[in-house]
């Protein structure tokens, strides 16, 4: 089984439209599971009209909780937090920010009168279901909460084990934007990754970070230039930066005025049959010969990966005289 | 008490963060030409990209910047086995950054806040900290005065609040008539170290069901934080979905429309301004600043000048 991601530094190049496009090309083939890490704002399981069939809570961080009356005012507390979360109220008992609050708990061995206690929180939940291209897994944070990261970890957790339980074998991943913790989540221990880059001079830019993480964390990577003809200068330089940096583009769609209206209409109406069979804009057409590539290079690539996917890296800080 | 808030926010200056869930709806695009825009018209103006994973608002200014680490805090394994043999640091540790291994701690940096909570819980006082460098800040002024600061992650780190915290505390070294915070996308711990104790929330998005979608998260978020909140629609014209209307049924202010032209595009690609490449861009901006200044606090402020 193999896990491709779509990713991208910049947000809006277009990896919800170019996976939307992918899953329906490759469930004409054969069986997979779609996965949306994009936890904090998934929109995935709209273009491809997903029946939600399964939720799970996902707990989330502890947070610290005065008890009410408990706090003698001693305000012990407000050295012991890094994060500023605690203040003294004007009747002289400490208040907890939520937003600010990490949950660590060095607040709670801190107060003097055993004040202080941490409680769960539910941080978002873990969806399942059916869309146009068969099983689907996403996630979803609720707005403010941390432990993305986490969340999109479960997703890919999921999504293998139903890929290994329906015998499929592609989990296609549509990736969150940046290069930070919910991205390393995303694409740690996948087969390769397609880095989705718009001619711009912030295409480039964070282009250029999305490949630095990916050699770090070992994923082979392939460029497609979304919205090629933009551009036509910045499209050259990224060419260029392709070649320099020993990137292949694996190939380019045009911008297509009709792709995202098209993108649309999937998600409103069922019509999966007549985007991919006999829409034929330049972009869906560029999409569908990038994915032949994609397929030919997936099948190619050594199953060299057991890990799965992996919140970090684990690699031990370099410690003190070790 | 309220001439004392306003002396207080006239010291602190006025604050917009300018965010979206969804990636790529113009949030970097609104942030650089509104500030420039505003320090044009004679507002001090620092600018912060928070978006500390892709930060791109540097591209659009030539600024000699004054670069500045980022550092947190990380426990540090004693060398020799720890005297006193107990676990009590793993065991205190929420996050599972630290395991016993061969009778004494070792850290997993990726998964550790920096919260300090170990080392006050070691019993022998053996386990230190050191500072990690995450990222850094640049900083730095350009040609028409305005000031950008810019929080940039290492590749490879996850601890990307504390460096947009560090990029808004390096902001405040110096006094702003205005801040604007270029938010990443998203609705997790970035966008809420972002969001927090903005005075306005401008959110940007696009008519399309995606970007809906993602406007709905993001509001529900500036609610939750206790914000106001107000729309800025861009790419009018390109997608099926009925923003104002959304905005009128949720009493959301929409500030600003601004239609979608190829051109615009393709000349930002390039790296230019809106407010110069195109006459009707700076419309749309002047615009969207006297709204800004008429729906908020900031014409309070000048009332009270």
């Amino acid at each position: 089984m193999k896990t491709l991601v779509i990713a991208s530094g910049k947000g809006g190049t277009g990896k919800t439209t170019l996976s939307a496009l992918f899953a329906r090309f490759a469930a004409q083939a054969r069986p997979l599971v779609v996965a949306d890490c994009d936890v904090e704002a998934s929109n995935l399981p709209l273009a491809l009209r997903a029946e939600v069939t399964s939720r799970e809570a996902f707990p989330g961080s502890e947070k610290a909780v005065v008890g009410e009356d408990l706090c003698s005012g001693c305000e012990r507390c407000l050295d012991s937090c890094r994060f500023d979360a605690i203040s003294m109220l004007v009747d002289g008992a400490a208040r907890i920010d939520e937003w600010a609050c990490e949950g660590c708990g060095a607040c709670a061995p801190a107060c003097s009168s055993g004040a202080i206690s941490l409680e769960p929180r539910q941080a978002g939940e873990l969806l399942g279901g059916e869309c146009c291209s068969g099983a689907i897994v996403f996630g979803q944070l609720q707005p403010g909460q941390d432990l993305s990261g986490k969340l999109v970890t479960s997703v890919r957790e999921r999504a293998k084990a139903l890929a290994e339980e329906q015998g499929a074998d592609l989990v296609l991943v549509d990736g969150p934007p940046g290069i930070g913790c919910p991205v390393i989540a995303s694409i740690s221990g996948a087969d390769g990754l397609l880095a989705v880059a718009e001619p711009s001079l912030s295409g480039e830019h964070d282009l250029r970070r999305l490949v630095t993480l990916s050699r770090q964390l070992r994923v082979p990577v392939k460029v497609v230039l979304n919205k090629a003809d933009l551009s036509a200068e910045a499209a050259d330089k990224l060419r260029a930066t392709c070649h320099e940096e020993g990137l292949e583009l694996i190939g380019e769609v045009p911008f297509d005025e009709e792709l995202l209206p098209t993108l649309e209409r999937m998600a409103q109406e069922d019509v999966s049959e007549t985007v991919t069979d006999t829409e034929d804009s330049p972009g869906i057409r560029a999409a569908r010969s990038i994915w032949e590539r994609l397929e030919s290079w997936l099948a190619e690539s050594p199953q060299h990966r057991s890990a799965g996917p992996a919140f970090v890296r684990l690699s031990p800080a370099p410690s003190n005289g070790s | 008490m309220v001439s004392g808030d306003l002396e207080k926010r006239r010291e602190k200056g006025f604050t917009i963060a300018v965010a979206s869930g969804k990636g790529g709806t113009g949030k970097t695009m609104v942030a650089t030409n509104l500030a420039l825009f505003a320090a044009r018209s004679g507002a001090s103006v620092t600018l912060v990209d928070c978006d500390v994973e892709a930060p791109n608002d540097h591209l659009f200014f030539q600024v000699d910047a004054r670069a500045e680490t980022v550092e947190v805090p990380i426990p540090e394994a004693p060398a020799e086995a720890c005297p006193s043999g107990c676990t009590a640091c793993r065991d205190t540790c929420r996050f599972g950054a630290i395991r016993i291994l061969g009778g004494k701690p070792t850290v997993f940096s990726e998964l550790c806040h920096g919260c300090g909570a170990c080392a006050l819980a070691c019993p022998a006082g053996v386990l230190a900290e050191r500072l990690v460098r995450v990222g850094e800040i640049e900083s730095g002024r350009e040609s028409e005065g305005l000031r950008l600061v810019t929080g940039r992650l290492d590749i490879g780190e996850v601890k990307a609040p504390p460096v947009i915290r560090e990029a808004r505390r390096v902001a405040e070294e110096e006094a702003a008539e205005l801040t604007i915070l270029d938010a990443p996308p998203g609705a997790a711990c970035s966008a809420v170290a972002t969001l927090q104790g903005a005075d306005l929330v401008l959110l940007v998005t696009e008519p399309t069901a995606f970007g809906l979608h993602d406007l709905e998260l993001m509001v529900e978020l500036a609610r939750a934080l206790g914000l106001p909140a107000a729309v800025v629609l861009n790419r009018e014209g390109t997608g099926l979905v009925d923003i104002a209307g959304y905005c009128d049924s949720q009493s959301l202010p929409l500030l600003a429309r601004i239609p979608f032209d190829r051109s615009v595009a393709e000349r930002y690609a390039e790296g230019e301004l809106l407010i110069d490449s195109h006459p009707e861009g700076e419309l749309w901006f002047s615009g969207l600043w006297q709204a800004i200044k008429s729906t908020s606090a900031l014409a309070d402020r000048e009332t009270a000048a």
